[in-house]
């Protein structure tokens, strides 16, 4: 019953995780330009980015997220360990996971992330034009306004997943009663913004549509192509591989999310393209995945 | 002949249909498929609801928010895309879902949250069209409402103060802008020479904010130097807007509504020369 990605092993016994403090400078990192210095240091060896458990803990739009994030890092040729933490969403800056804590810098979040890497002079959308950056902008929004939310619904306000799923996971590390005291309160958190972005009123059927729609019009504008603006990845490619590689591998109460993206033939070949040059050709991370 | 479709919707001012984003963006949709739409402009008579506005009602259904409503349009054939390919299609979506997330909050605020305009403008404004006493309510209420949805979406640390996240979300505004200057580039609508849905949303989200006078007006000042936007915003109100704004400049507040239908440009369903009923020089 608990939620396991095919393609992640747990390798982390749950327990109390020690509070660590990464702080040398913490970096807001949200459209501001960085100072020479962070130009001028090269990519350290010792990067890492922190997650929450994955076995355990982590949940479908965490995972997505940071799947992103790594694939982003891969396509730049960065090199980066991935930690898992139990309280990885508290040491981030922005209170989102994944985060990464380069030299003395920490930045969470794909969009700052992108931002800092450029800093440091790795750009993998530097040879797009104006009109197409901001095609590329504007679907990494769709993706974030349909798929993120639709995730962030199916694992919060949607009933089933959350009594089998969501509350035992994200509690997991904790002991009582403070598993379910955080359980509630994120589950709080994130109905209230549901709602104030019109999603509350929302069917779980409608939410799926959305999800087909959003696939849809991604599967339409990859088309027959490798990448989204050809023969490159951009960071948008990194995105949508990210979410629909987690949403196509993780076991859910019911199968209806995944199918939706099954759908689309060329959606999973872009995921499985990604994965073998990105994943398993450096011998990193996820064990080859079953997508039939 | 298809059931009549009326809208209900905020009215208009300052050369505008309406002032209310959501409810131009439907006005917009209707005049580039050819819906013919019957207005219902609320006024301060306690006449129909003033939650969920832009509403679409029909003998046998109630649509509210616009998304939906453009999906019911479409389905009674009135379709200002089907000349669209899939691809652009998609881009449509994706547009969409940019302006819903970085420029809406800085419109937001503009309209609803930056106390000189708010009070001085926006809240005059709806309290003069809402009867006695909600109009003491209501206004503050979706005020309210803008703030917290600014908030939630945007105000997460390390963004602690309202400032803060201001300055976030005006900048994000300003990006929004010059990148649909550059995706729009020197021609007429987004998709060529026929308007679509993206042009009716980015008109719908745009033309308040290039037209109502604010005494805040930062973000109107960035988009009056985009001049392929304004000229856009522009052309629509000429092309499709002309003789309907006559209508609303000076329609007395007692009047309450506006037929579309005969009083403004038609297009013809398959989109040739615009036919124009009350013009006789045509």
């Amino acid at each position: 019953m608990s939620l396991v990605a095919e393609a992640f092993v747990s390798q982390i016994a749950v327990r109390w995780a020690k509070v660590n403090v990464i702080i040398s400078s913490t970096d807001k990192g949200m459209g501001k330009s960085y100072p020479q210095t962070i130009a001028a240091e090269p990519w350290p060896e010792n990067a890492t980015l922190y997650q929450q458990l994955k076995g355990e803990q982590i949940l479908l739009s965490d995972n997505a997220a940071s799947l992103a994030v790594q694939a982003f890092l891969q396509m730049c040729n960065l090199p980066i360990k991935v930690v898992c933490r139990a309280n990885a969403e508290y040491m981030s800056p922005s209170g989102k996971v994944p985060f990464i804590h380069v030299g003395n810098q920490v930045v969470s979040e794909l969009g700052p992330i992108v931002q800092f890497v450029k800093a440091k002079g790795h750009s993998l959308s530097d040879g797009l034009d104006e009109v197409q950056k901001a095609e590329m902008k504007a679907y990494m929004e769709l993706v974030n306004n349909m798929l993120l939310t639709a995730e962030l619904y199916l694992q919060w306000c949607d009933e089933a997943t959350v009594g089998e799923i969501t509350h035992a996971r994200y509690g997991s590390p904790y002991p009582w009663p403070l598993n379910h005291i955080l359980a509630y309160q994120k589950q709080w958190e994130v109905r209230r913004k549901m709602k104030a972005i019109g999603w509350g009123k929302k069917t779980l059927d409608q939410v799926l549509e959305d999800v087909d729609q959003c696939c849809q019009a991604l599967s339409q504008r990859l088309g027959t192509q490798p990448y989204f603006f050809n023969k490159q990845p951009t960071e948008l490619d990194a995105l949508v591989f990210g979410h629909l590689y987690t949403i196509l591998t993780t076991q859910l109460t019911s199968d209806e999310l995944s199918e939706k993206v099954k759908n689309y033939s060329n959606l999973l070949a872009f995921c499985r393209r990604i994965e073998q040059h990105y994943f398993e050709d450096r011998g990193k991370g996820s064990s080859s995945i079953r997508l039939s | 002949m298809a059931a009549p479709l009326e809208l209900s919707c905020w009215g208009g001012g300052w050369g505008l249909p309406s002032v209310h984003s959501e409810s131009l963006v439907v006005m917009a949709y209707a005049k580039f498929s050819g819906a013919p739409l019957k207005v219902n402009v609320i006024d301060n008579t306690w006449r129909g609801s003033r939650g969920d506005v832009p509403i679409l009602t029909t003998k046998d259904n109630i649509v509210s928010q616009p998304a939906k409503i453009l999906n019911f349009l479409r389905k009674q054939k009135y379709n200002a895309d089907y000349e669209l390919s899939a691809r652009q299609g998609a881009d449509t979506l994706a547009y969409i879902a940019l302006l819903e997330e970085k420029l809406l909050p800085a419109v937001l605020h503009t309209f609803w949250v930056e106390n000189d305009n708010y009070f001085t403008v926006t809240k005059p404004w709806f309290a003069s069209r809402i009867p006695f006493p909600l109009s003491l309510i209501l206004p503050g209420r979706m005020s309210k409402g803008a703030l917290n949805r600014i908030l939630l979406t945007r105000g997460e640390p390390p963004l602690y103060h309202l400032r803060e996240v201001e300055a976030q979300i005006y900048r994000d505004a300003k990006e929004c802008l010059n990148l649909l200057s550059h995706r729009l580039g020197t021609s007429q609508f987004f998709f060529g020479d026929m308007p679509s849905t993206l042009d009716a949303y980015v008109f719908g989200f745009l033309a308040p904010l290039y037209k109502v006078r604010f005494p805040k007006v930062q973000l109107q000042e960035h988009l009056k130097q985009l001049s392929n936007l304004c000229r856009f915003c522009d052309d629509i109100l000429n092309s499709y807007f002309r003789h309907s704004l006559g209508a609303f400049s000076c329609v007395n507040r007692n009047q309450q509504q506006t037929d579309f239908g005969e009083a403004s440009l038609l297009l013809d369903k398959k989109r040739s020369m615009p036919i124009c009923r009350n013009s006789p020089s045509l």
